[in-house]
């Protein structure tokens, strides 16, 4: 049987996939914008996926788990805090990345990539 | 004693706190900021100067009160150290070069750079995976704002190409942590182990190593970064190209303990082919910033591949070659980058405004050479080293790739050098007066790679300062270039004569005083005729004085490493001082392209020669030294290029005819003799260790072509000094020839025809350049019959080529009988018969030369003409009196120079008296002369009684038979004298050498056009180069 | 069409390099050493409840002061960027109920937001968290009522003086305890308690009104104002 973590591992994976797959095949800026989004938040799902542990719960030593058998009980709390901090700054990337699109759609009135290619050899 | 972590602190809460700092006014905010980066740098200085000086252990910090790896830990040792030093001074300089747009942009652009160089800090002190993470993603989102601190048309595209390629980066180099977390439970650098990364665990490190990699640009993944180089302000691009580069090298430099076998050979070779094809796409480019792109990305990948290659070396040369690549890339590029915020011009043609900027103009002569790896720049040193390295590891390919490129790079370095010191830049806007800022941070920049360049020659090689004067000589008159050009000569004269006299002692055998007395002597007579120079004639005696000292160093050096840095020395000088004629642009550069293809040669020939077990000057050690046959075979290659022989000696005429005609002499007469020393060297090193192929048989065959097509050449130019210019090229062939030989009658006649050319050709050179001065044509048909008016020149021009020529009385004819004899003594009958017929020919030019411009009707627009001055006069006759002496006594010459090949060879030849004895026959020099004066005397004297009886030719005496022709002068029998010769030769006189350099030319420009064409400008396909980079990788190293 | 191949082999390119990880992924029976290490000192050294809190604040908490440093640089990159030209737009007036609503549930917004960034070394939840909470009662204000004007100033001032703190706080450390942002410059206090883990709910908070006030700042910019 599959078990829930390489099915969220695989889950993660392909939604990193069809990210960079947006990435490179939309032409919209905001939709290139949204394609590094839903990589981006692929691979937050691989992170949780890879710090579960089965049956057990959440890292907070309350009434569920005690002190004293804690690591017997909890998940890997190491990935949580990773994820934490990869999806802020997931986040700001998007915001600045989105204010860029808007500052290139005021300038030139487009928003198809195609449009952006004076720049080469 | 600070902790590092201040850096960190201090820059976090200036950041927070600028934005309220700034209410309070720019001028306090922008001294926070200032105050801050000063700071960070005073603190790493600090720290660099305890772990260089007082041995300071490395640092270790931990945060929050644990220890690694439960919390993060900072490392500053003084590797670490050495790269925080130098990113800090640039974030500072960057900053003072940013100045007035920091006074004026909103306060998030200081925010935004203060924390990026604090990122940097960080990134490179950190050794946990993830927390490097959180600083890369700092530095890639205060860079992507920044690139829009000036906007442009393209900025903002090429900010969103930049931010498309950094995130894919970033979601590898994430997925990379999270998978090296998950397959060895640690994300501190200091707990995990290459050993963890077994079966699966590769494709973490590969995610996590090929992350960082695709950062650093690898060709074809790289087109983002080349659109940032071109359009983001130059500030910023001089931050993007050195400090974050630096710090996410120094990131890969890390995780190079972690990688397998084959992903190091993977990255290396990626590394030199980046270098190798980004070079080769610069070639095209007219774009200045775009052209420093290319550059920086090919400099990137040299370190890279330099860090990978170098692993097995010992570890102070590879930190002297990673770091020196590292300084030099950061101080030459940055400098390069300000200076095109100062220039404000796209087109590499357009910085002929920098003209009017001289101290601009010498900062950026500065990086150039420095970008090329010049000495005394820390690029030369680790080019040297980098190729020795090599060549021990038997890595041959990359030996190959890594010069073709660095050739490819100096050809488009020279080339916009060239232009920006030839290109007329009337039609150009001036520079309007740059920031005192923008300067001064450049400025420090140029001083940096200095003092740098002093330190690595100082400490690591541990010179004297012999080896350093050259460059020193010509900082010094730079800095005394004020002075009226006289007294600069006159001063020079004294220099060169305190040179000889302290090298004087060090001349340990008759073979270095012999080329001392032509480097030194020769150049001091030559010198004279400079002091005709008015004004005050700027950068001309700086680089005169650094060729003559490294010509004088190339005789002490004892080593290969310092001859070559003397070699390298002479070739600098040397170019600038070709640079400075009128039309020069083209020939200096050839000239340049040429020298360094020499060089490289050389470098890599040095580098299989086994070591030197001798401490005395390598000309004398290197009898005793095995060179393998590939290191014979290259470094003849390479001084032979500096000979002019033919095939590689395309420069050699467009160099002496392109020269100021008083720089031409020098060219001729003393530098080819560089090319005859290096030669002579190979040659020593093969008397006791014969190379198992007769390489010195082809040399000697070159050579006797070199003089025959030399001699075709000259008899067919219009141009005096291109003729002189295929005269030495010719005469040289003979000395290369009879160098070939290796025996001792060979050597004496090689020897002896060198001094005697070293006399006439200055004689020559200098009489041309007299009248050049007066006539301001170089066209022989252009002039005629100035004997009447110039009586002094034509007198040294016809001793010359009677000296040239080898007849008899002059000295010329001794050698050569000499040569003769040695050709026919040694069994080369059939090269002597070339030779033979190469002496006929050369009669054609030499009469050419007189008689076009001495005889015949003098020109009306010549009645005029005055004597050649004084300054040209006296070193003409003081070489004359030369040659004279040595026709009369040629034992003089002859038995020195017998007593150098005696030290090689067994003697051949006996002198008794005035007569040398050799064993086809004897030649009396002195009596030789009494006779000829005689057979001479007697129709002069006839002559002089029946002088009554001449009858002028008149101007009018000439009839033409049609009309009076368009132009009258190409009916001159002067124009295109040998015109049947030509005829006769048929297909043999086309320029096959020529064509065949311009098609490789062609070519390579072809091909660098055909492949920058994958950068088609659309941010998309270049994130589709860089997955399709990122598989084709993983599928090349094989991970599974 | 040539593209379009590429970009299918680039795609199945990708899959095959995240095959091996796929295939050979087998669930961990026992927390890394590393993991229980920070399980058992959240308990023992740190007297804090919420694992994640103590590593996030406390053994990771330089990533965590690089975190709010990134999300600081979007919000002043996005400053930068967009420089506040405004455009036209249509701007339809709200209805009276919509705008009175929106203001009674901004405040319980807000409260949910304090609560969960002050209550982040005991429960679920923490800076970030109640940080992104408060951000979106404001971008309730923004979105339903028409007049809501920002003060600039006062949101600035808390970005700066709550970094500036967390900055200080963590300096603190190095004076007054073992190490830069250690926890332990205030007393540990007692397991389970709102005032207990040392410094760890004091740099939370602070967080929290940064985090606040910082994707506040970025919404008012990118709305135009």
């Amino acid at each position: 049987m599959i078990s829930i973590s390489m099915l969220s591992l695989i889950l993660g994976i392909a939604l990193l996939i069809t990210g960079i797959f947006a990435m490179l095949t939309r032409k919209n800026l905001i939709r290139i914008v949204i394609g590094f989004s839903i990589a981006d938040t692929g691979t937050h799902i691989i992170i949780v996926s890879l710090g579960y542990l089965r049956g057990r719960t959440a890292p907070i030593i309350d009434r569920a788990v005690n002190a004293a058998d804690a690591v017997q009980k909890v998940v890997d709390p190491i990935p949580s805090a990773l994820v934490l901090t990869a999806i802020v700054i997931g986040l700001a990337v998007t915001a600045v990345m989105l204010s860029f699109v808007v500052e290139m759609y005021r300038k030139n009135r487009s928003l198809s990539i195609d449009d952006y290619q004076e720049l080469k050899w | 004693m600070v902790s590092p972590i201040y850096i960190l602190i201090l820059s976090l809460a200036a950041g927070f706190l600028l934005s309220i700092i700034d209410r309070g006014g720019r001028k306090i905010s922008l001294a926070v900021f200032y105050g801050v980066l000063a700071f960070n740098t005073a603190l790493i200085i600090d720290w660099t100067y305890r772990f260089v000086f007082l041995h300071a252990p490395t640092l270790v910090i931990n945060t929050a009160g644990f220890s690694a790896p439960v919390s993060i830990n900072l490392e500053l040792g003084m590797i670490q150290a050495f790269v925080l030093v130098f990113t800090n001074l640039t974030g500072l300089l960057a900053a003072v070069f940013l100045f007035r747009k920091f006074m004026e942009s909103k306060v998030s652009s200081l925010i935004l750079y203060l924390l990026l160089v604090m990122s940097v800090n960080g990134l490179v002190m950190t050794r946990d995976l993830f927390n490097m993470f959180v600083f890369l993603e700092i530095l890639s989102i205060s860079t992507y704002a920044l690139t829009t601190i000036t906007r442009t048309k393209t900025s903002l595209s090429a900010g969103f190409k930049y931010m498309m390629a950094g995130s894919v980066a970033s979601i590898f180099f994430l997925m990379g942590v999270v998978f090296v977390y998950h397959f060895t439970g640690n994300l501190n650098l200091d707990f995990i182990h290459a050993d963890q990364f077994a079966g699966t665990g590769l494709v973490a490190l590969f995610m996590l190593t090929m992350a960082v990699f695709i950062e650093l640009k690898p060709f074809p993944a790289n087109g983002w970064a080349l659109d940032v180089y071109q359009s983001v302000d130059s500030g910023i691009v001089s931050v993007i190209a050195v400090i974050n580069s630096a710090a996410i090298g120094f990131v890969f430099y890390r995780l190079i303990p972690l990688m397998p076998q084959s992903f190091l050979t993977v990255f290396g070779a990626a590394g030199v082919i980046t270098f190798f094809f980004s070079n080769m796409m610069g070639l095209k480019q007219k774009n200045a910033k775009r052209l420093l792109g290319y550059s920086s990305i090919g400099h990137m990948g040299l370190l890279m591949a330099s860090i990978v290659f170098t692993i097995g070396a010992p570890s102070t040369v590879r930190y002297l070659i990673i770091g020196g690549f590292f300084v030099n890339h950061l101080v030459a590029k940055a400098g390069l980058f300000w200076l095109s915020g100062i220039v404000r011009q796209e087109n590499i043609r357009g910085w002929a405004v920098l003209k009017n900027n001289r101290l601009l103009l010498v900062l950026f002569g500065v990086f150039i050479f420095a970008l090329s790896g010049f000495p005394p720049f820390a690029g030369f040193w680790a080019k040297w080293e980098f190729v020795k390295v090599l060549i021990e590891s038997r890595m041959f390919f990359v030996l190959g790739a890594v010069l073709t490129g660095s050739l490819f790079e100096l050809i488009f370095l020279f080339r916009w050098l060239t232009i920006t010191v030839k290109e007329d830049e009337t039609q150009l806007e001036k520079i309007t007066t740059p920031d005192s800022g923008s300067v001064f941070a450049t400025s420090v920049f140029a001083l940096l790679a200095t003092v740098v360049a002093a330190g690595v020659m100082k400490y690591f090689y541990n010179f004297g300062w012999v080896q350093t004067l050259p460059a020193a000589a010509a900082l010094i008159v730079y800095l005394l270039d004020f002075l009226p050009s006289k007294l600069k000569g006159f001063v020079s004269l004294g220099a060169v004569a305190a040179y000889g006299y302290y090298i004087y002692p060090l001349l340990e055998s008759n073979l270095q005083l012999f080329f001392g007395v032509i480097f030194i002597v020769g150049s001091a007579i030559n010198i004279i005729s400079t002091l005709n120079r008015k004004n005050q004639n700027r950068g001309f005696y700086g680089f005169l004085l650094m060729m003559i000292f490294s010509f004088g160093n190339l005789l002490i050096a004892s080593t290969y490493l310092e001859f070559f840095l003397s070699w390298e020395f002479m070739t600098i000088s040397s170019f600038l001082l070709i640079l400075r004629g009128q039309k020069a642009q083209r020939a200096s550069l050839l000239y340049m392209i040429f020298s360094t293809a020499g060089a490289y040669l050389l470098m890599t020939g040095f580098s299989f020669a086994p070591a030197l077990t001798s401490t005395s000057a390598l000309m004398l050690s290197i009898e005793f030294v095995k060179l393998p046959l590939i290191s014979v075979i290259v470094l003849a290659i390479g001084f032979m290029i500096k000979a002019g022989s033919v095939g590689v000696h395309i420069w050699l005429p467009e160099a002496h005819a392109e020269a100021e005609a008083d720089v031409s002499s020098f060219i001729s007469a003393i530098l080819l003799k560089a090319g005859v020393l290096g030669l002579l060297m190979v040659a020593i090193s093969c008397i006791a260790h014969a190379p198992s192929f007769p390489v010195f048989y082809w040399i000697g065959w070159i050579g006797v072509i070199t003089a025959l097509v030399g001699a075709f050449m000259a008899s067919f130019q219009e141009d005096a000094k291109r003729l002189l210019a295929y005269s030495s090229m010719s005469q040289v062939g003979y000395v290369v020839a009879a160098l070939a030989m290796i025996t001792h009658l060979g050597w004496v006649s090689a020897l002896y025809l060198a001094f005697n050319h070293m006399m006439f050709k200055s004689a020559l050179f200098i009489a041309i350049a007299g009248v050049y001065y007066r006539t301001h044509t170089r066209k022989m048909y252009e002039m005629g019959g100035l004997i009447s008016r110039m009586p002094w020149s034509y007198m040294t021009v016809l001793i010359s080529i009677i000296a040239v020529s080898g007849v008899p009385p002059l000295s010329g004819f001794g050698a050569k009988w000499l040569i003769y004899t040695a050709f026919i003594t040694k069994g080369w009958y059939l090269q002597a018969g070339v030779l033979f017929f190469a002496s006929a020919v050369s009669f054609l030019y030499l009469y050419r030369l007189i008689h076009a411009i001495f005889l015949g009707q003098l020109k009306s627009e010549h009645q005029e003409i005055k004597e050649a001055p004084a300054w040209f006069i006296i070193p003409q006759y003081i070489f004359l009196a030369g040659i004279m002496v040595l026709s009369m006594f040629p034992n003089l010459m002859i038995r020195p120079l017998n007593s150098i090949a005696m030290h090689y060879f067994n003697s051949s030849i006996s002198i008794e008296g005035l007569t040398v004895v050799s064993d086809l026959g004897y030649w009396n020099g002195n009596f030789v002369m009494h006779i000829t004066m005689a057979i001479f005397a007697v129709p002069f004297v006839v002559l002089l009684l029946l002088r009554g009886k001449t009858q002028r030719v008149k101007q009018f005496n000439i009839v033409y038979a049609a009309e009076r022709p368009e132009s009258p002068e190409t009916t001159h029998v002067a124009y295109n004298m040998y015109a049947h010769y030509r005829k006769a030769l048929g297909g043999w006189a086309s320029p096959r050498i020529e064509n065949f350099w311009n098609g490789v030319a062609e070519w390579s420009h072809t091909l660098g056009d055909f492949f920058r064409r994958v950068y088609t400008g659309n941010g998309q396909t270049y994130i589709l180069h860089i997955i399709m980079y990122i598989v084709a990788i993983y599928v090349v190293m094989g991970v599974k | 069409m040539i593209k379009y191949l590429a970009v299918i082999v680039s795609v199945v390119g990708l899959g095959m390099i995240f095959l091996p990880i796929v295939t050979g992924f087998h669930e961990a029976e026992q927390l890394s050493p590393l993991a229980a290490q920070y399980v058992e000192g959240s308990i023992n050294d740190l007297e804090t409840q919420n694992v994640v809190t103590s590593v996030i604040v406390t053994y990771r908490g330089l990533d965590t002061l690089g975190e709010v440093t990134v999300l600081f640089l979007a919000t002043v990159g996005v400053g930068l960027l967009l420089k506040g030209t405004q455009e036209d737009r249509l701007l339809m007036p709200f209805s009276e109920l919509l705008e009175t609503t929106s203001s009674v549930l901004v405040a319980m917004i807000m409260v949910l937001g304090i609560y969960i960034f002050s209550h982040g070394h005991l429960t679920p939840g923490g800076g970030f968290q109640g940080g992104v909470v408060i951000a979106s009662g404001f971008l309730l204000l923004l979105l339903a009522s028409s007049g809501t004007k920002i003060n600039h100033l006062v949101l600035n001032l808390v970005e700066s003086v709550s970094g500036a703190a967390y900055v200080g706080i963590g300096a603190a450390g190095l004076v007054l305890a073992v190490g830069f942002l250690s926890p332990e410059i205030l007393p540990l206090g007692d397991f389970g308690r709102l005032l207990s883990a040392g410094a760890i709910p004091v740099i939370y908070s602070l967080i929290g009104l940064k985090v606040g006030s910082e994707l506040t700042s970025i919404l008012v910019t990118m709305g135009g104002e």
